[in-house]
């Protein structure tokens, strides 16, 4: 296997795009619940738990840049490969693949669950996976160019959902938010990383790098998409704490979509309906980025045809979300991914550091010793 | 479809072609059988000094005035000039351009076809020919598949000629080319390819040249059908290629660097590579202000989504949803449909089939029962649709609203895909609520963004991002901001006027 991937200049796209990917693939189905498991941890101090995360992804942006222009243009299952060798590097691409597969599964399942909490209460999981899976494959079919631009175009149709905040932000109470800065420090950390699963997908940086144009020009993009999401989140959570009373946000599962049952119209009532339709947009390019980041990977990795693995795993997914049935079980999908994503995503790309540093170290050393 | 032309097809045609030298009975007989006794073959036989000499052509394709004044008056008088009747002494004498000597049998049968004079002088090996076409077209009129209230008012018609001479005289240019292919093997047809030679960019050119020479069709019946046979995608709902009738909407798209095609008896040109914004974009826009330009191509862009969501918006509300209906909408709608036994979805695709069917009727009958279609239409089967308790009052309106967006698209075919899209929209509404309307939107994005025309993206500005050309195709500003062609169509020069010249403000008195 070829540690940097050679790319087809009509397969590229403009660094531009990684706005819309990073903060596409960041907000999504998380975003939802979020508020809640970060409020049980860090309270009325939630939005500095939001700051600290931010500030520790764009570090751990940096040490993904410095990791990947250590290389020509590779990505993650090219780099391992070449740290740890055929062998484990591409156990180690095939445990990310599996992480990327989880998490595309518990979006999924979380969405279908959102569904039938507020439209259809019978609605069965396999219908709506299959509507949505349709969707999804539709445009993996089409490669790269489509996927980019469908997360692009389907980012800019719902960027107007933002505006709906508008009417419960006139509503709070700003009071909730004081007095400040009355949480102990490791409760801001537990907050922090609470934020992980809502502000995880960044990843996707070290797979897609290969196929931008500009990559000099990256840099900016990629940060300014994890400050826009970052931003959101922080606005939905001061939301949050304001509308809510503490103790109800606490037992809330879906602050954000109850906050837009508030808002209403002359013309139109009850928007959480549309909402909630809505989001089907914003969870697609979610969808759409993991499973071509998936069969990407497993054909980088084991030659598989992209268009074999898209049906297997499609296969797959439509066989498993016939087993969840409850929202626990869907909590349960999601906290594992909380949990062990936490691990792959936010601490892992720091362990690949020093290694390459040793690395390089010790093939500059055998190559003076030869030469 | 772009298989390569076969040799062998060619080789079937051949039959015995040196016939000559030949008696003139015997060409005759031949001619005769080829044309399975066609009585308008004229073959006339004259005596001239003292070699016989034979004229054929066919009747009622040629000029038979100018026939006889500048061929067959001077033939018939030519041994008075002193001179020996020969093929050369013919060229150089008779008051017309120089002709073309042929000595194939299948050759003269083709040409004979377009209008051709032949002139035979027993026992030569070959014989001369000059065309005299008399070609039957309607004369210039108005536009009428798309009328605009300001601007030209000229449109194609059927006759190549014609077209190519009003696009000339619109572009006066010598970096307008015309490369001419002939389409079709069973009956071949003239086709232009149109483009600005140092401004439509080659890629676009080459791909065009190429998906012609490499058509192997028998015949294309017209401009919109070559247009299906060269489009990116059979399979996609939308057209690939800007279909037109306008001389001015064809103009302007070749001199954005666009490629353009015209096809003999067509009355439309088309015009690649298209996007979804080009079908909504009319030349009217240019001759209004730009601030009026720009809202009504606003308009018109909001007026297709309006067109696609509205009636499954309905269906899903009442279906499904209702509570995102106000509360005093609810009600007015709710008394109108209690007399419908039918539910929401029944009834809408009921009344949208009959508006279909409306539309379909009125385009087929001759204008002046087409506009009785209208009232039948609009009063009777409406009024009576309600009163007989088949339909809300407010599917109704929702229903014509829709009708009437899907009219201000400028381009027919297009009109066509929004109207085709409403009914799968429906289904879904009916069947899955505001969901299936999510769905079906998402669906026709991927399917947008897939797209290609002539190899180039079909939602460019939007989607590849070029915002700079967003005030050339999305709407429209003040010329000293368009000094630049939309790079979108990627032109080899992109420049159309000085900035700093079209910027320079005088100051006051």
């Amino acid at each position: 296997m070829k540690v940097d991937v050679s790319i087809q200049p009509g397969n590229s796209i403009r660094a531009l795009y990684l706005f819309f990917i990073i903060s596409s693939i960041q907000i999504g189905v998380g975003i939802i619940g979020a508020p809640r498991f970060i409020f049980t941890e860090a309270h009325r101090d939630s939005w500095i738990s939001i700051l600290i995360a931010f500030a520790y992804i764009c570090i751990l942006l940096l040490a993904m840049f410095w990791i990947l222009n250590q290389y020509e243009s590779a990505d993650y299952f090219g780099i391992q490969v070449d740290i740890f060798g055929q062998w484990l590097g591409k156990l180690l691409g095939t445990i990310l693949i599996v992480h990327l597969g989880v998490s595309f599964f518990s979006i999924l399942l979380t969405y279908i669950q959102v569904i039938q909490l507020f439209l259809y209460h019978t609605f069965p999981n396999l219908a709506l996976s299959i509507l949505i899976m349709i969707l999804v494959l539709y445009t993996i079919f089409g490669g790269l160019r489509v996927v980019v631009g469908v997360t692009f175009i389907l980012f800019l149709s719902t960027i107007w959902l933002l505006f709906v905040l508008y009417d419960p932000m006139t509503r709070m109470n700003w009071y909730n938010l004081l007095p400040m800065f009355e949480t102990s420090f490791p409760d801001l950390l537990r907050g922090a990383r609470a934020t992980a699963y809502t502000l995880s997908g960044f990843e996707i940086l070290m797979i897609i790098y290969p196929f931008i144009q500009n990559k000099n020009k990256a840099k900016l993009p990629t940060f300014l998409g994890v400050t826009f999401s970052t931003f959101i989140v922080l606005l939905v959570m001061i939301i949050t704490i304001g509308y809510f009373s503490a103790e109800a946000l606490e037992h809330i599962d879906w602050s954000l979509l109850i906050l837009f049952k508030t808002a209403s119209f002359t013309f139109i009532e009850r928007l959480d309906y549309i909402v909630v339709v809505m989001w089907l947009m914003v969870i697609l390019p979610n969808l759409v980025l993991l499973l071509w980041a998936m069969v990407y990977g497993l054909r980088r990795l084991y030659k598989l045809p992209e268009k074999i693995s898209l049906w297997l795993i499609t296969a797959l997914i439509l066989i498993l979300v016939n087993f969840f049935e409850y929202g626990y079980e869907v909590f349960q999908v999601t906290d594992i991914v909380a949990k062990y994503g936490f691990w792959i995503t936010y601490v892992y790309p720091f362990l690949l550091i020093p290694i390459i540093l040793v690395k390089n170290k010790w093939k500059k050393r055998q190559g003076s010793g030869s030469g | 479809m772009w298989r390569k032309k076969t040799e062998t097809k060619i080789k079937e045609n051949k039959k015995e072609t040196d016939i000559f030298p030949i008696k003139l009975d015997k060409l005759e007989k031949i001619l005769k059988r080829e044309f399975n006794n066609d009585p308008d073959l004229k073959f006339n036989q004259y005596t001239v000094g003292d070699k016989r000499v034979a004229v054929f052509f066919i009747d009622y394709q040629i000029d038979s005035d100018q026939v006889q004044k500048g061929l067959l008056t001077p033939l018939v008088h030519f041994d008075r000039k002193q001179l020996k009747l020969s093929i050369k002494n013919l060229q150089n004498n008779l008051p017309l351009s120089t002709g073309s000597t042929i000595d194939k049998l299948e050759m003269i049968l083709s040409k004979l076809i377009i209008g051709e004079v032949f002139i035979y002088i027993e026992g030569d090996n070959e014989t001369l020919s000059y065309l005299f076409p008399i070609k039957e077209s309607r004369s210039l009129e108005k536009a009428e598949t798309e009328s605009l209230v300001l601007g030209p008012k000229i449109s194609f018609t059927e006759s190549l000629a014609k077209n190519m001479n009003i696009v000339r005289w619109r572009i006066k240019s010598p970096d307008l080319i015309f490369e001419e292919f002939k389409i079709g093997t069973l009956s071949p047809k003239d086709v232009r390819l149109v483009y600005m030679k140092n401004l439509a960019n080659d890629d676009d050119i080459q791909t065009m040249r190429q998906r012609l020479q490499e058509l192997d069709v028998d015949e294309v019946e017209d401009a919109i059908v070559l247009k299906q046979y060269l489009e990116d995608s059979q399979t996609n709902l939308f057209p690939q290629f800007d279909i037109t009738e306008r001389p001015d909407r064809f103009t302007y798209g070749v001199t954005k660097g666009k490629v353009g095609i015209l096809v003999e008896n067509s009355p439309s040109g088309f015009i690649a590579p298209a996007t979804m914004f080009s079908f909504l974009e009319s030349t009217e826009d240019l001759y209004m202000r730009w601030q009026a330009g720009t809202f009504l191509r606003i308009l018109r862009f909001l007026a297709m989504f309006f067109s696609i969501l509205v009636t499954p918006t309905y269906v899903a509300a009442l279906t499904y949803q209702y509570a995102i209906i106000p509360t005093q909408i609810l009600i007015s709608i709710g008394q109108s449909r209690a007399a419908v036994p039918f539910p929401p979805l029944f009834e809408a695709i009921l009344l949208e089939l009959i508006l279909e069917l409306l539309r379909e009727a009125g385009a087929r009958l001759p204008t002046k029962v087409g506009q009785t279609m209208g009232i039948v239409g609009g009063v009777v089967i409406g009024t009576a649709a309600v009163e007989a308790g088949l339909t809300s009052n407010i599917l109704i309106i929702v229903v014509a609203m829709s009708a009437l967006a899907s009219f201000t698209t400028p381009s027919y075919l297009f009109g066509t895909t929004i109207r085709l899209i409403r009914f799968p929209l429906i289904i879904l509404a009916g069947l899955f609520g505001l969901l299936g309307i999510v769905f079906g939107l998402a669906l026709i994005i991927i399917h947008a963004v897939r797209l290609t025309s002539l190899g180039r993206p079909y939602l460019t500005p939007i989607y590849p991002l070029q915002i700079k050309d967003f005030n050339k195709i999305l709407f429209r500003t003040p010329f000293n901001h368009t000094s630049k062609r939309a790079k979108s169509y990627r032109p080899k020069s992109i420049r159309r006027y000085s900035k700093e010249d079209a910027n320079k403000t005088r100051d006051i008195d």
